[in-house]
């Protein structure tokens, strides 16, 4: 797990060096950019995601895309993710289990998670077919299981990662 | 074919088959050997003699010199982004998904070649958009959607474009007889799945032609340039 490092250490302010106050926020910056260069490095080596992320960023870096592009694609598949989720929790629930619905709503995340890159997600979708296909609840319960744990995997990396981002972006301009 | 020692026999077969001057019955030769060093022992039994491993440019300049074909030169691959940019540019494209983050991105890697992108998550908002006439220069269709699916949309638009397409025959004959441009937007579908079925029920419904659910660069490149290629006379 990813700690992050203190800080170097800064001579103490006073009057004489009032100009140290704009560098200490440059370090700052820099600290969190390497805290959030870890992080995303740590996403693809474990393969959470996977290149389609790559070229969500590269969008977002020269393709043209506002630079709030990535956190705000990352954020409409959150809440996309938690709401499907809820919607087959509940299906699950029902006396009688309509896998048809259950189909549509897996194949809508798997969508929504190979199009942001959140490879895991995608990959706990493509795993569910067979059970619903089998029309097995308890295979389905399972598989439910396993996508929510991978979606709140996915999901608290990408809040980290917007945070980071807001932190570097209120250190100031670069 | 791959030389080993166990092949001497043949190679000599072939050797006797050319100094025979019965080589024209025998299609193309091309061997593979593994060191620099072999290419030069066999070189006159065989049409041509290639080092493995294997690189695509190798055996593209093999082939063209063999079979006198022309193989596009390689760089053309690099040139997928302008060229798609030059299609896309300013161009109206309307992407259809009930996904909306899925829209979001189909919608910025499009733009990335500068294309104008409206966004709508059904194939009933895109029927009431794409009724003659619109601004339209090609749809991205999501091929499954609830309600109304892909293809089912897209006879749809193909039904309007008919009809508009008559009123306009009559209007032009009772008037000066001259030719004008029917309505017919491209249309491609998305999908996930990209298999002979899908690619049927594409043709089917009127599509003209799919690519893959997220874009693919190449995909994209290559069912755009058919579009060209295929709507050359029709609206643009």
């Amino acid at each position: 797990e990813f700690r992050p490092r203190p800080p170097p250490r800064v001579a103490p302010a006073d009057s004489r060096t009032s100009g140290s106050e704009p560098s200490r926020l440059a370090m700052a910056a820099a600290a969190l950019r390497a805290q959030l260069n870890a992080l995303l490095a740590n996403m693809f080596t474990t393969g959470m995601v996977d290149e389609q992320f790559q070229q969500l960023q590269s969008l977002q870096e020269d393709g043209g895309s506002a630079s709030g592009f990535v956190a705000e694609v990352a954020t409409l598949f959150i809440d996309d993710a938690d709401r499907i989720i809820a919607d087959i929790a509940a299906l699950l629930d029902q006396p009688v289990v309509d896998f048809d619905k259950v189909d549509a709503h897996v194949h809508q995340l798997k969508g929504s998670s190979s199009s942001v890159g959140a490879q895991k997600v995608k990959l706990a979708c493509m795993h569910f077919r067979q059970f619903y296909e089998a029309k097995s609840k308890e295979g389905c319960l399972m598989a439910l299981a396993l996508v929510r744990s991978e979606f709140c995997d996915v999901r608290n990396k990408f809040q980290t990662m917007m945070q980071l981002e807001q932190q570097i972006a209120a250190c100031g301009p670069k | 074919m791959a030389q080993q020692s166990q092949d001497i026999q043949l190679s000599n077969r072939l050797h006797t088959l050319r100094m025979n001057g019965q080589a024209h019955e025998l299609p193309k030769l091309i061997l593979l050997v593994t060191s620099e060093a072999d290419k030069d022992k066999y070189g006159s039994t065989f049409n041509t003699v290639m080092c493995k491993p294997l690189r695509a440019s190798t055996i593209a300049s093999c082939l063209q010199q063999l079979l006198k074909v022309d193989i596009p030169a390689r760089k053309e691959n690099q040139n997928r982004p302008s060229f798609l940019r030059s299609l896309l540019v300013g161009k109206n494209i309307l992407v259809v998904d009930d996904n909306k983050v899925n829209l979001r991105v189909a919608q910025a890697a499009l733009k990335k070649y500068g294309a104008k992108v409206h966004c709508v998550e059904s194939g009933k908002d895109a029927i009431s958009l794409l009724q003659p006439p619109h601004c339209f220069h090609a749809c991205f269709m999501d091929v499954q959607m609830p309600e109304m699916d892909g293809f089912e949309a897209t006879r749809q638009i193909r039904e309007m474009e008919k009809k508009a397409n008559e009123i306009k025959r009559e209007q032009s004959s009772s008037g000066e007889g001259s030719t004008f441009v029917e309505w017919h937007l491209p249309v491609l579908a998305m999908t996930a799945d990209v298999i002979q079925a899908t690619y049927e029920e594409c043709m089917k419904s009127g599509m003209d032609g799919y690519v893959s659910k997220p874009f693919d660069e190449q995909q994209l490149y290559q069912a755009v340039s058919r579009l060209v290629v295929g709507t050359a006379d029709s609206a643009s």
